[in-house]
């Protein structure tokens, strides 16, 4: 249910002016697109770690680097 | 919702698979099963087996951690209740680099002296939130505020729906704050909004998206942010 409430709060943010982008694991894409939040970025990683495993600092990275393009990419 | 089967009856293997989703055997990692149908279940069971064994002989345990992700994916496919047509999207009003983020996230977080006390409930632990899914569903959830430079030390996290051993051990696995600061000082984006957000994603719906969102975002208009980071767990 985590997925779906942070797809109702990106839709309520965009709508209201803000841009935003979900980081989320591959495990939800299905279900996050089908609520056709604005930029969505997923992750091969097990649920709960989305942004990758604890200490791996150079995926963390990564992952919001590419997370933080697409906000710039959408215009 | 596989509880012992007291004796009477003998635990089936869906009765067994079940059991990982919030019964007898609860284990947040493995609570997929419950969605998988006893074909594909047995099957993840099998292959689990076969994929230890040849990791054992090649090293290559990775291969293992691929295998339970990808099961993951199989449990949770499909377009799921939630469904819109419309694809409301904003424009980033500013370049990156001159861009205030905020980072909002249901994992759950908060800091050590400001428990938002869900549910009614003083110093909920854990174990407590686990055993309590079904009443965290049918409430509207809390929106914690966590200055961006509390220290690690000081944030808690407490979630039913995921396990929060990942991001205990480290909190940027779901809620990247260092991240964020480490790209600020890069002058990648313009820097980092000094609250964060955090709440307990495992909550009632309509009433989110209906009433409590909104006036979330009401509030988050004051603030002043260009974009938000989003992430569920």
């Amino acid at each position: 249910m985590c997925h779906v409430s942070v797809g109702h709060v990106a839709r309520l943010l965009e709508a209201s002016g803000t841009p935003t982008v979900i980081i989320a694991v591959e495990a939800f894409r299905d279900r996050l697109e089908a609520m056709r939040p604005p930029r969505l970025l997923t992750t091969p990683q097990w649920m709960g770690r989305p942004l990758g495993r604890p200490g791996d600092v150079g995926t963390q990275r990564k992952v919001l680097e590419k997370a933080l393009e697409l906000l710039e990419s959408v215009t | 919702m596989g509880e012992e089967s007291g004796g009477e009856r003998p635990e089936s293997f869906r009765d067994f698979k079940d059991s990982f989703f919030y019964g007898s055997r609860t284990d947040l990692n493995f609570k997929f099963l419950e969605h998988l149908t006893v074909e594909e279940a047995s099957a993840f069971f099998r292959d689990l087996l076969a994929a230890l064994a040849g990791a054992y002989d090649t090293g290559r345990w990775q291969r293992v951690l691929e295998f339970v992700r990808r099961a993951q994916g199989v449990a949770y496919a499909g377009a799921g209740r939630w469904r819109y047509e419309d694809r409301p999207r904003a424009a980033l009003a500013r370049p990156l680099n001159e861009a205030t983020i905020a980072l909002i996230t249901s994992t759950g977080h908060f800091v050590e002296d400001r428990d938002p006390a869900p549910l009614g409930a003083d110093g909920m632990t854990q174990e407590e939130a686990v055993r309590r899914i079904r009443d965290f569903l049918a409430a509207e959830p809390t929106l914690s505020e966590i200055p961006v430079d509390a220290p690690a030390s000081r944030l808690r996290v407490r979630h039913p729906g995921y396990d929060i051993q990942g991001v205990r051990a480290d909190r940027n696995v779901a809620f990247p704050v260092d991240r964020l600061w480490e790209l600020a000082d890069d002058g990648r984006i313009g820097g980092v909004h000094p609250t964060a957000w955090s709440f307990v994603g495992a909550c009632a719906q309509l009433p989110l998206r209906n009433r409590t969102g909104p006036a979330w975002v009401r509030r988050w208009k004051e603030e002043s942010f260009d974009a938000a980071v989003l992430v569920p767990v």
